[in-house]
Protein backbone atom coordinates (compact mmCIF):
# COMPACT_ATOMS: atom_id res chain seq x y z
CA UNK A 1 0.00 0.00 0.00
CA UNK A 2 0.78 3.61 -0.90
CA UNK A 3 2.22 5.71 2.07
CA UNK A 4 0.48 9.03 0.43
CA UNK A 5 -2.90 8.77 1.20
CA UNK A 6 -5.12 9.94 -1.76
CA UNK A 7 -7.70 11.72 0.52
CA UNK A 8 -6.26 13.76 3.24
CA UNK A 9 -8.80 14.99 5.73
CA UNK A 10 -8.09 17.33 8.65
CA UNK A 11 -9.75 18.59 11.30
CA UNK A 12 -13.39 19.15 9.65
CA UNK A 13 -16.02 20.88 10.84
CA UNK A 14 -19.31 21.46 9.20
CA UNK A 15 -22.30 22.91 11.29
CA UNK A 16 -26.17 22.71 9.68
CA UNK A 17 -27.33 26.22 11.90
CA UNK A 18 -26.67 25.64 15.02
CA UNK A 19 -25.73 21.85 14.72
CA UNK A 20 -22.36 20.54 14.24
CA UNK A 21 -22.49 18.11 11.99
CA UNK A 22 -19.14 17.07 11.51
CA UNK A 23 -16.70 18.31 14.86
CA UNK A 24 -12.87 17.88 14.18
CA UNK A 25 -12.86 14.87 11.72
CA UNK A 26 -9.69 13.57 10.55
CA UNK A 27 -9.45 10.73 8.17
CA UNK A 28 -6.94 8.96 5.87
CA UNK A 29 -7.42 7.17 2.82
CA UNK A 30 -4.87 4.68 1.14
CA UNK A 31 -5.05 4.27 -2.61
CA UNK A 32 -6.82 0.86 -3.13
CA UNK A 33 -8.31 0.83 0.32
CA UNK A 34 -11.76 -0.08 1.22
CA UNK A 35 -13.05 2.08 4.26
CA UNK A 36 -16.47 1.01 5.65
CA UNK A 37 -17.97 4.18 7.79
CA UNK A 38 -20.82 3.20 10.63
CA UNK A 39 -22.14 5.23 12.95
CA UNK A 40 -25.96 6.37 14.15
CA UNK A 41 -28.45 8.30 12.07
CA UNK A 42 -27.18 11.90 12.19
CA UNK A 43 -23.45 11.31 13.32
CA UNK A 44 -22.30 13.05 10.25
CA UNK A 45 -21.26 9.68 7.97
CA UNK A 46 -22.90 10.96 4.93
CA UNK A 47 -21.56 14.62 5.58
CA UNK A 48 -18.43 13.69 5.58
CA UNK A 49 -18.70 11.23 2.63
CA UNK A 50 -20.18 14.60 1.04
CA UNK A 51 -17.07 17.13 2.27
CA UNK A 52 -14.98 14.40 -0.28
CA UNK A 53 -16.40 16.00 -3.34
CA UNK A 54 -17.39 19.08 -1.90
CA UNK A 55 -21.59 18.07 -2.36
CA UNK A 56 -21.54 19.42 1.25
CA UNK A 57 -19.41 23.07 1.72
CA UNK A 58 -17.50 22.76 5.03
CA UNK A 59 -17.04 25.28 7.54
CA UNK A 60 -13.38 24.92 9.05
CA UNK A 61 -10.16 22.08 8.57
CA UNK A 62 -9.47 20.71 5.12
CA UNK A 63 -9.69 18.45 2.52
CA UNK A 64 -7.35 17.13 -0.39
CA UNK A 65 -8.51 14.45 -2.77
CA UNK A 66 -5.23 13.28 -5.14
CA UNK A 67 -3.14 15.98 -3.90
CA UNK A 68 -5.47 18.40 -4.74
CA UNK A 69 -7.22 20.83 -1.76
CA UNK A 70 -10.81 21.46 -2.41
CA UNK A 71 -10.70 25.01 -2.92
CA UNK A 72 -11.60 27.02 -6.11
CA UNK A 73 -14.22 26.06 -8.12
CA UNK A 74 -12.00 24.69 -10.95
CA UNK A 75 -10.11 22.66 -8.56
CA UNK A 76 -13.85 21.26 -7.74
CA UNK A 77 -14.88 20.67 -10.96
CA UNK A 78 -11.64 18.53 -11.39
CA UNK A 79 -11.92 16.45 -8.13
CA UNK A 80 -15.11 15.69 -8.94
CA UNK A 81 -14.36 13.67 -13.12
CA UNK A 82 -11.91 11.78 -10.44
CA UNK A 83 -14.13 11.05 -7.54
CA UNK A 84 -17.22 9.00 -8.28
CA UNK A 85 -20.41 8.75 -5.93
CA UNK A 86 -23.14 6.46 -5.64
CA UNK A 87 -26.51 7.87 -3.48
CA UNK A 88 -28.94 5.99 -1.54
CA UNK A 89 -31.91 7.12 -3.71
CA UNK A 90 -29.49 6.35 -7.02
CA UNK A 91 -30.42 9.51 -8.75
CA UNK A 92 -30.25 7.93 -11.34
CA UNK A 93 -31.51 10.57 -14.75
CA UNK A 94 -35.18 9.76 -15.29
CA UNK A 95 -35.48 11.26 -19.21
CA UNK A 96 -32.29 8.84 -19.72
CA UNK A 97 -32.36 5.69 -21.20
CA UNK A 98 -29.79 3.33 -19.13
CA UNK A 99 -26.99 3.31 -21.55
CA UNK A 100 -27.24 7.58 -21.59
CA UNK A 101 -27.57 8.00 -18.00
CA UNK A 102 -23.63 6.53 -18.35
CA UNK A 103 -22.17 8.30 -21.31
CA UNK A 104 -23.75 11.57 -21.07
CA UNK A 105 -21.17 12.63 -18.62
CA UNK A 106 -18.46 11.28 -20.71
CA UNK A 107 -19.59 13.25 -23.82
CA UNK A 108 -20.41 16.21 -21.61
CA UNK A 109 -17.16 16.28 -19.13
CA UNK A 110 -15.07 14.03 -21.14
CA UNK A 111 -15.41 15.26 -23.98
CA UNK A 112 -15.46 11.36 -25.81
CA UNK A 113 -17.05 10.52 -28.82
CA UNK A 114 -20.52 9.15 -28.66
CA UNK A 115 -18.86 5.47 -30.42
CA UNK A 116 -16.43 5.68 -27.49
CA UNK A 117 -18.56 6.18 -24.61
CA UNK A 118 -21.18 4.11 -25.96
CA UNK A 119 -18.54 1.24 -26.00
CA UNK A 120 -17.35 2.14 -22.66
CA UNK A 121 -21.25 2.32 -20.98
CA UNK A 122 -21.88 -1.42 -22.52
CA UNK A 123 -18.75 -3.20 -21.27
CA UNK A 124 -19.54 -1.62 -17.93
CA UNK A 125 -23.88 -2.55 -18.16
CA UNK A 126 -21.80 -5.79 -18.99
CA UNK A 127 -19.93 -5.63 -15.62
CA UNK A 128 -22.19 -4.84 -13.61
CA UNK A 129 -24.69 -7.68 -15.07
CA UNK A 130 -27.70 -6.10 -16.69
CA UNK A 131 -26.17 -5.44 -20.50
CA UNK A 132 -29.70 -6.39 -21.74
CA UNK A 133 -31.07 -3.19 -20.08
CA UNK A 134 -29.11 -0.85 -22.11
CA UNK A 135 -32.48 0.96 -23.62
CA UNK A 136 -34.58 0.92 -20.83
CA UNK A 137 -35.69 4.03 -18.43
CA UNK A 138 -34.98 4.11 -15.15
CA UNK A 139 -38.17 3.92 -14.08
CA UNK A 140 -38.34 0.15 -16.02
CA UNK A 141 -35.49 -1.08 -13.83
CA UNK A 142 -35.83 -2.76 -10.54
CA UNK A 143 -34.09 -1.01 -7.56
CA UNK A 144 -31.18 -3.02 -7.32
CA UNK A 145 -30.62 -2.77 -11.15
CA UNK A 146 -30.81 1.17 -11.15
CA UNK A 147 -28.33 1.53 -8.47
CA UNK A 148 -26.03 -0.87 -10.43
CA UNK A 149 -26.61 1.45 -13.48
CA UNK A 150 -25.53 4.34 -10.89
CA UNK A 151 -22.56 2.51 -10.21
CA UNK A 152 -21.68 1.99 -13.78
CA UNK A 153 -22.83 5.63 -14.52
CA UNK A 154 -19.79 6.85 -12.13
CA UNK A 155 -17.10 4.04 -13.26
CA UNK A 156 -17.34 5.61 -16.64
CA UNK A 157 -15.28 8.66 -15.54
CA UNK A 158 -12.30 6.06 -14.59
CA UNK A 159 -12.52 7.90 -11.43
CA UNK A 160 -9.88 6.89 -9.06
CA UNK A 161 -11.98 6.95 -6.09
CA UNK A 162 -15.71 5.86 -5.78
CA UNK A 163 -17.59 7.16 -2.41
CA UNK A 164 -21.02 5.00 -1.49
CA UNK A 165 -23.65 7.04 0.19
CA UNK A 166 -25.71 4.39 1.88
CA UNK A 167 -25.84 2.23 -1.26
CA UNK A 168 -28.51 -0.09 -0.25
CA UNK A 169 -30.30 1.09 2.38
CA UNK A 170 -33.19 2.46 -0.24
CA UNK A 171 -33.41 -1.46 -1.96
CA UNK A 172 -35.79 -4.05 -1.14
CA UNK A 173 -34.05 -6.54 0.79
CA UNK A 174 -33.65 -9.68 -1.83
CA UNK A 175 -31.91 -7.08 -3.89
CA UNK A 176 -29.38 -5.78 -1.62
CA UNK A 177 -26.57 -8.78 -2.35
CA UNK A 178 -26.64 -7.80 -6.73
CA UNK A 179 -25.38 -4.57 -5.72
CA UNK A 180 -22.90 -5.42 -2.62
CA UNK A 181 -21.69 -8.04 -5.59
CA UNK A 182 -20.56 -5.45 -7.98
CA UNK A 183 -18.94 -3.68 -4.54
CA UNK A 184 -17.14 -6.87 -3.86
CA UNK A 185 -15.85 -7.20 -7.27
CA UNK A 186 -14.98 -3.50 -7.41
CA UNK A 187 -13.10 -3.52 -3.85
CA UNK A 188 -10.84 -6.57 -5.33
CA UNK A 189 -10.11 -4.97 -8.57
CA UNK A 190 -8.22 -2.47 -6.23
CA UNK A 191 -10.94 0.37 -6.31
CA UNK A 192 -10.35 3.00 -3.70
CA UNK A 193 -13.65 3.05 -1.56
CA UNK A 194 -15.16 4.91 1.04
CA UNK A 195 -18.54 3.31 1.86
CA UNK A 196 -20.95 4.70 4.54
CA UNK A 197 -23.16 1.42 5.20
CA UNK A 198 -24.38 -0.88 8.01
CA UNK A 199 -24.09 -4.15 5.82
CA UNK A 200 -21.86 -5.78 8.22
CA UNK A 201 -21.24 -8.79 5.48
CA UNK A 202 -19.68 -6.55 2.98
CA UNK A 203 -17.77 -4.59 5.91
CA UNK A 204 -15.76 -7.71 6.85
CA UNK A 205 -15.59 -9.17 3.64
CA UNK A 206 -14.84 -5.78 1.72
CA UNK A 207 -13.08 -3.33 3.85
CA UNK A 208 -9.72 -2.63 5.15
CA UNK A 209 -11.08 -0.54 7.90
CA UNK A 210 -13.92 0.39 9.47
CA UNK A 211 -14.77 3.76 11.41
CA UNK A 212 -17.18 4.50 13.41
CA UNK A 213 -18.32 7.66 13.63
CA UNK A 214 -20.70 9.57 16.56
CA UNK A 215 -21.73 12.90 16.60
CA UNK A 216 -19.76 14.46 14.00
CA UNK A 217 -16.55 12.78 15.60
CA UNK A 218 -14.64 9.43 14.90
CA UNK A 219 -14.93 7.25 17.88
CA UNK A 220 -12.56 4.29 16.88
CA UNK A 221 -11.56 2.67 13.75
CA UNK A 222 -9.59 -0.19 12.99
CA UNK A 223 -9.83 -3.60 11.18
CA UNK A 224 -13.33 -4.78 10.74
CA UNK A 225 -12.92 -7.86 12.44
CA UNK A 226 -11.47 -6.51 15.51
CA UNK A 227 -13.61 -3.18 15.54
CA UNK A 228 -16.82 -5.14 15.50
CA UNK A 229 -16.10 -8.18 17.35
CA UNK A 230 -13.68 -6.24 20.30
CA UNK A 231 -14.76 -2.50 20.30
CA UNK A 232 -12.89 -1.04 23.13
CA UNK A 233 -15.27 2.13 22.98
CA UNK A 234 -18.63 2.64 24.64
CA UNK A 235 -20.73 4.36 22.00
CA UNK A 236 -19.18 1.40 19.90
CA UNK A 237 -20.38 -1.09 22.23
CA UNK A 238 -23.60 0.37 22.04
CA UNK A 239 -24.49 0.39 18.39
CA UNK A 240 -22.71 -2.41 17.32
CA UNK A 241 -25.42 -3.96 20.19
CA UNK A 242 -28.22 -2.33 18.68
CA UNK A 243 -27.49 -3.20 14.87
CA UNK A 244 -25.98 -6.82 15.50
CA UNK A 245 -29.28 -7.95 17.09
CA UNK B 1 -46.96 2.03 -18.54
CA UNK B 2 -48.25 -1.20 -16.98
CA UNK B 3 -51.61 0.23 -15.99
CA UNK B 4 -52.08 2.03 -19.24
CA UNK B 5 -51.54 -1.85 -21.26
CA UNK B 6 -53.94 -3.50 -18.77
CA UNK B 7 -56.98 -0.40 -19.07
CA UNK B 8 -56.70 -1.20 -23.27
CA UNK B 9 -57.43 -4.75 -22.48
CA UNK B 10 -60.63 -4.03 -20.97
CA UNK B 11 -63.37 -4.24 -23.43
CA UNK B 12 -64.74 -0.70 -24.09
CA UNK B 13 -62.67 1.11 -22.57
CA UNK B 14 -60.33 3.85 -24.37
CA UNK B 15 -57.15 5.42 -22.85
CA UNK B 16 -57.53 9.04 -22.97
CA UNK B 17 -54.38 9.58 -25.15
CA UNK B 18 -55.58 7.73 -27.98
CA UNK B 19 -59.20 9.68 -28.07
CA UNK B 20 -59.74 12.56 -29.97
CA UNK B 21 -60.47 15.04 -27.06
CA UNK B 22 -64.00 15.15 -26.33
CA UNK B 23 -63.89 18.88 -26.10
CA UNK B 24 -63.24 19.52 -29.29
CA UNK B 25 -66.40 19.43 -30.64
CA UNK B 26 -66.85 22.98 -28.73
CA UNK B 27 -64.06 24.48 -31.01
CA UNK B 28 -66.31 22.90 -33.87
CA UNK B 29 -69.48 24.39 -32.34
CA UNK B 30 -68.27 27.71 -32.28
CA UNK B 31 -66.43 27.46 -35.87
CA UNK B 32 -69.58 26.35 -37.11
CA UNK B 33 -71.55 29.60 -35.38
CA UNK B 34 -68.64 31.90 -37.10
CA UNK B 35 -69.43 30.08 -40.53
CA UNK B 36 -73.10 29.73 -40.21
CA UNK B 37 -73.13 33.56 -39.52
CA UNK B 38 -71.04 34.36 -42.23
CA UNK B 39 -72.93 32.66 -44.87
CA UNK B 40 -76.73 32.87 -43.83
CA UNK B 41 -76.26 36.90 -42.87
CA UNK B 42 -73.60 38.04 -44.92
CA UNK B 43 -74.03 41.55 -44.03
CA UNK B 44 -72.93 42.59 -41.84
CA UNK B 45 -70.97 39.15 -40.71
CA UNK B 46 -69.15 38.61 -43.52
CA UNK B 47 -68.29 42.69 -44.07
CA UNK B 48 -66.99 42.28 -40.30
CA UNK B 49 -64.74 39.47 -40.65
CA UNK B 50 -63.29 40.69 -44.35
CA UNK B 51 -62.96 44.21 -42.43
CA UNK B 52 -60.82 43.04 -39.39
CA UNK B 53 -58.78 40.02 -41.01
CA UNK B 54 -55.73 42.15 -41.63
CA UNK B 55 -55.82 43.18 -37.81
CA UNK B 56 -56.49 38.73 -37.02
CA UNK B 57 -52.91 38.55 -38.54
CA UNK B 58 -51.91 41.32 -36.73
CA UNK B 59 -52.98 39.74 -33.36
CA UNK B 60 -51.42 36.40 -34.48
CA UNK B 61 -47.90 38.16 -35.44
CA UNK B 62 -47.93 40.51 -32.20
CA UNK B 63 -48.90 36.76 -29.82
CA UNK B 64 -46.36 34.68 -31.49
CA UNK B 65 -43.74 37.10 -31.65
CA UNK B 66 -44.36 38.13 -28.05
CA UNK B 67 -44.25 34.78 -27.24
CA UNK B 68 -41.49 33.59 -28.52
CA UNK B 69 -39.08 36.67 -26.91
CA UNK B 70 -41.26 35.98 -23.52
CA UNK B 71 -39.93 31.80 -23.65
CA UNK B 72 -36.48 33.63 -23.96
CA UNK B 73 -36.49 36.28 -21.80
CA UNK B 74 -38.36 34.30 -19.00
CA UNK B 75 -35.45 31.54 -18.73
CA UNK B 76 -32.98 34.30 -18.33
CA UNK B 77 -34.93 35.85 -15.61
CA UNK B 78 -35.59 32.58 -14.15
CA UNK B 79 -31.99 31.29 -13.95
CA UNK B 80 -31.69 35.08 -12.82
CA UNK B 81 -33.42 34.39 -10.05
CA UNK B 82 -31.85 31.01 -8.68
CA UNK B 83 -28.51 32.43 -9.58
CA UNK B 84 -25.85 32.24 -6.64
CA UNK B 85 -24.34 35.76 -7.60
CA UNK B 86 -26.50 38.35 -4.75
CA UNK B 87 -26.59 41.32 -7.24
CA UNK B 88 -28.14 39.21 -10.39
CA UNK B 89 -31.05 38.26 -7.79
CA UNK B 90 -31.80 40.82 -6.55
CA UNK B 91 -31.72 42.74 -9.99
CA UNK B 92 -34.49 39.88 -11.20
CA UNK B 93 -36.63 39.98 -8.23
CA UNK B 94 -37.05 43.10 -8.38
CA UNK B 95 -37.77 43.28 -11.64
CA UNK B 96 -40.27 40.47 -11.46
CA UNK B 97 -41.88 42.04 -8.63
CA UNK B 98 -42.51 45.63 -10.92
CA UNK B 99 -43.46 43.59 -14.26
CA UNK B 100 -46.26 41.62 -12.33
CA UNK B 101 -47.05 44.87 -9.88
CA UNK B 102 -47.87 46.97 -12.31
CA UNK B 103 -51.40 46.93 -14.81
CA UNK B 104 -50.31 45.44 -18.13
CA UNK B 105 -52.06 48.09 -19.87
CA UNK B 106 -50.08 50.74 -18.10
CA UNK B 107 -47.26 49.29 -18.65
CA UNK B 108 -48.05 49.54 -22.38
CA UNK B 109 -48.96 53.11 -22.35
CA UNK B 110 -45.60 53.54 -20.44
CA UNK B 111 -43.67 51.86 -23.25
CA UNK B 112 -45.68 53.94 -26.06
CA UNK B 113 -46.16 57.47 -24.51
CA UNK B 114 -43.46 57.77 -21.76
CA UNK B 115 -40.31 55.32 -23.22
CA UNK B 116 -40.11 57.24 -26.88
CA UNK B 117 -39.68 60.78 -24.17
CA UNK B 118 -37.46 59.43 -21.86
CA UNK B 119 -35.03 58.32 -24.78
CA UNK B 120 -35.48 61.61 -26.50
CA UNK B 121 -34.19 63.15 -23.26
CA UNK B 122 -31.39 60.88 -22.79
CA UNK B 123 -30.73 61.64 -26.67
CA UNK B 124 -30.94 65.47 -25.58
CA UNK B 125 -28.48 64.69 -22.36
CA UNK B 126 -25.83 63.37 -24.49
CA UNK B 127 -26.21 65.01 -27.73
CA UNK B 128 -27.12 62.85 -29.74
CA UNK B 129 -29.58 63.20 -32.61
CA UNK B 130 -31.08 59.85 -33.63
CA UNK B 131 -31.94 59.39 -29.99
CA UNK B 132 -33.23 63.12 -29.98
CA UNK B 133 -35.41 62.41 -32.46
CA UNK B 134 -36.63 58.89 -31.67
CA UNK B 135 -40.02 58.20 -32.25
CA UNK B 136 -42.13 55.13 -31.12
CA UNK B 137 -42.69 52.15 -33.17
CA UNK B 138 -46.02 51.01 -31.57
CA UNK B 139 -46.15 47.54 -33.28
CA UNK B 140 -41.94 47.49 -31.68
CA UNK B 141 -43.38 49.01 -28.37
CA UNK B 142 -46.10 46.91 -28.03
CA UNK B 143 -43.97 43.66 -28.17
CA UNK B 144 -41.67 45.41 -25.73
CA UNK B 145 -44.54 46.04 -23.71
CA UNK B 146 -46.02 42.57 -23.70
CA UNK B 147 -42.58 40.69 -23.74
CA UNK B 148 -41.31 42.61 -20.42
CA UNK B 149 -44.51 42.12 -18.53
CA UNK B 150 -45.20 38.58 -19.61
CA UNK B 151 -41.28 37.46 -19.20
CA UNK B 152 -41.57 37.97 -15.59
CA UNK B 153 -44.80 35.64 -15.26
CA UNK B 154 -43.00 33.05 -17.18
CA UNK B 155 -39.75 33.27 -15.52
CA UNK B 156 -42.30 32.13 -12.05
CA UNK B 157 -43.13 29.19 -14.29
CA UNK B 158 -39.76 28.13 -15.51
CA UNK B 159 -38.44 28.50 -11.91
CA UNK B 160 -41.13 26.60 -10.05
CA UNK B 161 -40.06 23.52 -12.83
CA UNK B 162 -37.02 23.69 -12.48
CA UNK B 163 -37.38 23.60 -8.40
CA UNK B 164 -39.95 20.82 -8.92
CA UNK B 165 -36.98 18.56 -10.21
CA UNK B 166 -35.31 16.91 -6.83
CA UNK B 167 -31.54 18.15 -5.70
CA UNK B 168 -30.20 14.35 -6.27
CA UNK B 169 -30.23 15.34 -9.97
CA UNK B 170 -28.24 18.34 -9.96
CA UNK B 171 -26.08 16.77 -7.17
CA UNK B 172 -25.23 13.24 -9.40
CA UNK B 173 -24.85 15.57 -12.44
CA UNK B 174 -22.43 17.65 -10.57
CA UNK B 175 -20.84 14.70 -8.95
CA UNK B 176 -19.94 13.66 -12.38
CA UNK B 177 -17.91 17.01 -12.78
CA UNK B 178 -20.63 18.74 -14.82
CA UNK B 179 -21.15 22.16 -14.67
CA UNK B 180 -23.77 24.55 -13.24
CA UNK B 181 -24.19 25.77 -16.54
CA UNK B 182 -24.01 21.37 -18.26
CA UNK B 183 -26.33 20.13 -15.35
CA UNK B 184 -29.19 22.73 -16.21
CA UNK B 185 -29.00 22.12 -20.06
CA UNK B 186 -28.83 18.63 -20.27
CA UNK B 187 -30.57 16.85 -16.57
CA UNK B 188 -32.34 19.69 -14.97
CA UNK B 189 -34.26 21.79 -18.04
CA UNK B 190 -35.02 18.53 -19.95
CA UNK B 191 -36.81 17.21 -16.95
CA UNK B 192 -37.89 20.69 -16.29
CA UNK B 193 -39.92 21.25 -19.55
CA UNK B 194 -42.14 18.74 -19.24
CA UNK B 195 -43.27 20.39 -15.68
CA UNK B 196 -43.69 23.76 -17.12
CA UNK B 197 -45.16 22.80 -20.69
CA UNK B 198 -49.03 22.87 -19.37
CA UNK B 199 -48.48 26.40 -17.47
CA UNK B 200 -46.41 27.41 -20.31
CA UNK B 201 -49.35 27.06 -22.67
CA UNK B 202 -51.66 28.80 -20.28
CA UNK B 203 -49.44 31.70 -20.31
CA UNK B 204 -49.70 31.65 -24.40
CA UNK B 205 -53.59 31.64 -24.43
CA UNK B 206 -53.34 34.76 -21.50
CA UNK B 207 -51.23 36.77 -23.67
CA UNK B 208 -52.95 36.00 -26.63
CA UNK B 209 -55.79 37.66 -24.95
CA UNK B 210 -54.03 40.95 -23.33
CA UNK B 211 -52.77 41.37 -26.71
CA UNK B 212 -55.96 42.55 -27.46
CA UNK B 213 -55.08 45.72 -25.03
CA UNK B 214 -52.05 46.88 -27.42
CA UNK B 215 -55.12 48.23 -29.29
CA UNK B 216 -54.93 51.09 -26.89
CA UNK B 217 -51.16 51.97 -28.32
CA UNK B 218 -52.12 52.37 -31.95
CA UNK B 219 -51.54 48.58 -33.17
CA UNK B 220 -54.62 48.19 -35.70
CA UNK B 221 -54.92 44.47 -34.36
CA UNK B 222 -58.44 42.54 -34.55
CA UNK B 223 -59.78 44.92 -31.53
CA UNK B 224 -58.78 48.22 -32.60
CA UNK B 225 -60.13 47.30 -36.64
CA UNK B 226 -63.69 45.84 -34.13
CA UNK B 227 -63.65 49.81 -32.94
CA UNK B 228 -63.14 51.18 -36.22
CA UNK B 229 -65.64 49.17 -37.81
CA UNK B 230 -68.20 50.17 -35.19
CA UNK B 231 -67.21 53.62 -35.30
CA UNK B 232 -68.03 53.10 -39.51
CA UNK B 233 -71.25 51.45 -39.01
CA UNK B 234 -72.81 51.65 -36.08
CA UNK B 235 -73.87 48.37 -35.69
CA UNK B 236 -72.04 47.16 -32.09
CA UNK B 237 -73.41 44.30 -31.15
CA UNK B 238 -72.89 42.23 -34.34
CA UNK B 239 -69.58 43.27 -34.36
CA UNK B 240 -68.65 42.27 -30.73
CA UNK B 241 -70.22 39.55 -31.37
CA UNK B 242 -68.21 38.48 -34.12
CA UNK B 243 -64.98 39.90 -32.92
CA UNK B 244 -65.55 38.04 -30.04
CA UNK B 245 -66.64 34.68 -31.71
CA UNK B 246 -63.34 34.47 -33.32
CA UNK B 247 -60.94 34.99 -30.07
CA UNK B 248 -63.07 32.26 -28.61
CA UNK B 249 -62.13 29.93 -31.64
CA UNK B 250 -58.18 30.83 -31.35
CA UNK B 251 -58.66 30.77 -27.33
CA UNK B 252 -60.44 27.14 -27.59
CA UNK B 253 -58.08 25.80 -30.12
CA UNK B 254 -55.19 26.73 -27.95
CA UNK B 255 -56.27 25.11 -24.72
CA UNK B 256 -57.30 21.85 -26.70
CA UNK B 257 -53.14 21.89 -28.15
CA UNK B 258 -51.81 22.45 -24.58
CA UNK B 259 -54.13 19.39 -23.38
CA UNK B 260 -52.99 17.36 -26.23
CA UNK B 261 -49.20 18.22 -25.29
CA UNK B 262 -50.69 17.51 -21.39
CA UNK B 263 -51.47 13.81 -22.36
CA UNK B 264 -49.03 13.66 -24.18
CA UNK B 265 -45.77 14.50 -22.38
CA UNK B 266 -47.87 12.76 -19.46
CA UNK B 267 -48.16 9.72 -21.22
CA UNK B 268 -44.30 9.78 -22.51
CA UNK B 269 -43.52 10.48 -18.74
CA UNK B 270 -41.42 6.87 -17.38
Amino acid sequence: MNNQPIIHIENLHKHFGPTAALNGVDLDVYPGEVVVIVGPSGSGKSTLLRCINRLEKFDAGSVVVDGIPLTTAENINAIRTEVGMVFQSFNLFPHLTALENITIAQKVVRKRSKADANETALALLAKVGIPEKSHNFPGQLSGGQQQRVAIARALAMNPKIMLFDEPTSALDPEMIQEVLDVMLQLAREGMTMVVVSHEMGFARAAADRAVLMDEGVIVEEGPPDILFNHPTHERTKSFLSKILV
Amino acid sequence: MQIQKKLEQIPGHEVASHRIDSWWWLVVGVIAIVMLLATARPDPYWRILRFVSDGLVVTISVTLVAFVLTLVAGLVAALGRLSKIGFIRWFTTIYVEIARGVPLLVQLLFWYFAFPSVIQAFGRLIQYRPLERYLANPFAMAIIGLTFCYAAYMSEVYRAGIQSIPKGQNEAARSLGMTHGQAMRHIILPQAVKVILPPVGNEFISLLKDSSLVSIVAVADMTRRGREFMAANFIPVETWIMIALIYLVMTLVSARVVAWIERKTQTEAH
